[in-house]
């Protein structure tokens, strides 16, 4: 079930005011939300539940486990083997297309006819997100930062429907604490979570759908058709897609749960006004960089085991995090733009100082430009998309709502936060009747602009 | 408001929280705000619901929508708030309406619609008419009229048009081919609720002017046909494969512009699914039908051959002496390199047809 739906529409006032309903009766409440979430995470396809199911229960157990052993071996091997599980799930679902391909390309240029079987496998939708997820509780109680919650406390953790298909990625103890207790329903921020949906709605339907729809699609599809006006365009275009349409989800997401009374660590911060890379990847999805610091980076060895280890696990961890959103090169490539970039910046940290125009024009071009694998199907596709910027022909889709768009996006980001944040607290501060009102509003004017396909997917359901 | 969960310092993790907010901090207002956004969208858009509803696959989903839908409909219907709306917002809506109008297969129930003249909106419900410029001109022993180069290509359909369009317009641009791509998603001959193909093929030709189409539709297939009387017409029954037959063949007497476009008409690979295999199987046998009229200009391109021989369904074949895979997990679409095969096929016929290409 996407959010901006008519289904969501009809579900979530239903869930709201049953999940209020129910809150102070926990046995009846959790039951009920674990049921309403498996139903939202079925509309997708009902098969996928019997994954989720099946890895809210092998986490459950292993931490279980985990947490009864005071043999640290023991701890260790069955918080490797769940790790390992979870990443073999992922592993089989996402990636094992990509890898029999190329091993089998690789084993026929050796001249070795032995192919692994190829098989359409569907990708169950936010399985990397709930994979993290999995993997966070299980090592949190292994590193002894969390206790063992109940079954159904993990099973809501890890099917929670606001952030259940792609994220923000919630760690174990921020979201397992808030279910200890019903939700007081004299504490919840009604006006933040509107105006975050709103927001998000916007951010979506309005602003990413059309970008994808007007030019991005156009010219990422077909590069060859196009010169380099519109090349330019459609990379900062696809900047501000990808940042809508992923930003917007989570601002949806985390608004929902602040209307059910619950609290989602916040996933953007204006990226595009980063002036190193460093500082990018503390404000663009900083759910995703937190895990992959503290699950990946930090015990590699970070940044204190001299030059060349700190080289290797930024690398490593980029490469990995790129590899994360999908099976395709392209995505590799990006991450080692990023990577690579992460490295240089930390070798010159105190050598160089770039004045701050200067860095925040070479950081946000950069990040513009590593969209471009990213976005292109292959990378032939990508290197044609490229080779259009030293086409010069004429613009033909540069037209005011794009252009506008497009720069305002961007340059909103680099507004300072007061003011805007002031407006913001302003809204929050209308009359409920009020804010009832203007989200209606808001509905129907996004409603006008969705085009006769429908809503496409969010970019991140993919991954 | 809630106070956002205890931190570790190190994590430096930020919450929405972390700022002054509104003053709206009970549930019972989240349930008021929500409460009044859903009752004005329901007397404003109760319609639209119902609409969408309807154009849903059953389940529970569609259940679920109908159940607000047609209550929510028939208050909307008696208040003027949606036509205000409407026209409030009439101008941010990125398409034209092609859910029904005059020419379309909605307004010509199968049995009651009128005969329309060939090239002017033929795509209505009724039978296209078989005219001089039909027939080959070798047939009747006159020399054949030249084609000119190709320009102006279609691609359409439904998903099942993609990302076979695509691969068209790349491989055709290096031809100087200027390629339109107008995938309608969720739609079908049979489908007409959110797109009437009746409509659409008379708008892309008025448009576009293409030189040829390619189409490839017939995932959303097997819905009942609206007949004469407020009956209806069931899949997949003789008289159904006839009704889309009949509707086809408009929408091809439509896309080859009186003998001047040629059409490449895709049939359905078998998909994995038996009760999809059944519908796919009537379509193509309309399909096969419906280009009868006009084997001059429209060729039927029989994917079932080059992806699934005898009907029987697969996931990989063996593309440039190695397996590959050539259906989406879904058993019903092709990924890129099933699109890629029936493509090399179109463009075989393609060539064929227009010197032009290289």
């Amino acid at each position: 079930m996407v959010f901006p739906t008519v289904q969501f529409a009809v579900f979530f006032p239903i869930v709201l005011a049953l999940s209020w309903a129910l809150m102070r009766r926990q046995s009846v409440w959790k039951p009920f939300m674990l049921a309403v979430s498996f139903l939202f995470y079925a509309a997708a396809d009902p098969k996928f539940c019997i994954m989720l199911a099946g890895m809210i229960l092998g986490n459950q157990a292993a931490a279980v486990l985990i947490h009864r052993s005071d043999d640290p071996r023991r701890r260790k091997l069955v918080v490797v083997v769940a790790v390992a599980a979870d990443l073999l799930t992922l592993g089989v679902f996402k990636y094992y297309g990509f890898f029999a391909t190329e091993i089998n390309a690789l084993l026929e240029k050796g001249g070795l006819g032995l192919p692994l079987p190829l098989a359409a496998i569907a990708l169950p939708v936010g399985i990397s997100f709930i994979t993290f997820q999995a993997i966070s509780y299980t090592v949190d109680v292994y590193r002894r930062l969390i206790e063992p919650a109940t079954t159904f406390d993990v099973g809501l953790y890890l099917s929670f429907f606001p952030h259940l298909v792609a994220g923000p990625i919630v760690r174990a103890r921020e979201f397992i604490p808030q279910l200890q207790s019903p939700r007081d329903p004299k504490k919840v921020a009604v006006g933040a979570g509107v105006a975050l949906i709103l927001i998000g709605l916007v951010k979506k339907v309005a602003i990413a759908d059309y970008l994808a729809r007007e030019i991005v699609d156009p010219v990422f599809g077909v590069p060859q058709a196009y010169s380099a006006p519109d090349a330019i365009l459609a990379t900062y275009a696809y900047a501000v897609q990808i940042f809508c349409d992923f930003s917007g989800y989570t601002d949806i997401a985390i608004g929902l749960a602040l209307l059910m009374g619950f609290v989602f660590p916040q996933n953007f911060d204006r990226p595009y006004r980063a002036a190193s890379f460093g500082e990018f990847w503390q404000r663009w999805h900083m759910t995703l960089s937190r895990f992959l610091r503290d699950f990946l980076y930090i015990p590699l060895g970070g940044n204190r085991k001299g030059k060349l280890k700190t080289v290797r696990n930024l690398m490593i961890t980029m490469l990995l995090g790129g590899l994360w959103h999908g099976a395709a090169w392209g995505f590799v490539l990006w991450g080692a733009i990023h990577g690579l970039a992460l490295v240089i910046e930390h070798q010159f940290r105190g050598k160089v100082k770039l004045p701050k125009p200067v860095a925040w024009f070479l950081v946000f071009n950069i990040v513009c430009l590593a969209w471009i694998p990213f976005r292109a199907p292959d990378l032939t596709l990508a290197g044609s998309f490229v080779s259009r910027f030293a086409d010069w022909g004429p613009a033909t889709l540069w037209t005011a709502p794009i252009v506008i768009l497009t720069f305002l996006v961007i340059g909103l980001q680099l507004l300072p936060a007061r003011p805007l944040d002031a407006l913001r607290v302003r809204f929050e501060g209308l009359h409920p009747v009020a804010l009832g009102a203007s989200m209606a509003c808001v509905i129907l004017f996004v409603a006008a602009t969705v085009s006769s396909q429908g809503v496409p997917p969010f970019i991140y359901f993919s991954f | 408001m809630p106070e956002p969960p205890q931190s570790d310092p190190r994590q430096r993790n930020r919450f929405i929280l972390d700022r002054e907010t509104g003053r709206s901090i009970r549930a019972r207002d989240a349930l008021t705000c929500v409460f009044v956004a859903v009752i004005l969208l329901l007397l404003i858009e109760g319609a639209s619901i119902r609409n969408s509803g309807k154009k849903m696959d059953s389940g529970i989903q569609r259940s679920m929508v109908l159940a607000v839908g047609h209550p929510a409909g028939w208050l909307a219907d008696q208040l003027p708030l949606a036509a205000a709306a409407d026209k409030l917002t009439a101008s941010l809506s990125p398409d034209d309406d092609l859910s029904g109008g005059p020419g379309g297969f909605n307004s010509a129930p199968v049995g009651g619609g009128p005969v329309q003249a060939a090239g002017t909106g033929a795509a209505g419900g009724a039978a296209a008419p078989i005219t001089a410029d039909s027939f080959d001109p070798a047939d009747l022993g006159v020399k054949p009229k030249p084609l000119p180069a190709l320009k102006n290509l279609l691609v359409t359909g439904d998903s099942l048009a993609q990302p076979l369009d695509v691969q068209a317009a790349r491989r055709l641009a290096r031809d100087g081919v200027v390629t339109t791509r107008d995938v309608h998603l969720g739609t079908g001959i049979s489908k007409t609720d959110l797109v009437d193909w009746g409509l659409l093929s008379t708008k892309q030709v008025k448009d576009k002017q293409p030189d040829a189409v390619i189409m490839f539709m017939g995932a959303n297939e097997g819905f009942s046909f609206p007949a004469a009387g407020g009956k209806s017409i069931d899949c997949c029954s003789a008289e159904w494969a006839a009704t889309y037959a009949t509707r086809a063949r408009s929408m091809m007497n439509t896309y080859r512009r009186d003998g001047d476009a040629r059409v490449y008409w895709l049939t359905l690979p078998a998909p994995r699914d038996p009760a999809r295999q059944k519908v796919a199987r009537v379509v193509n046998a309309a399909i096969a039908v419906a280009a009868q009229p006009y084997r001059s200009q429209v060729r039927v391109i029989d994917l079932t051959d080059a992806l699934t021989p005898r009907g029987r369904y697969r996931a990989a074949m063996t593309v440039g002496g190695r397996e590959t895979l050539v259906r989406n997990p879904d058993g019903l679409h092709l990924n890129e390199a099933g699109a890629g095969v029936a493509l090399d096929i179109v463009l075989e016929r393609l060539r064929a047809d227009f010197a032009s290409l290289g």
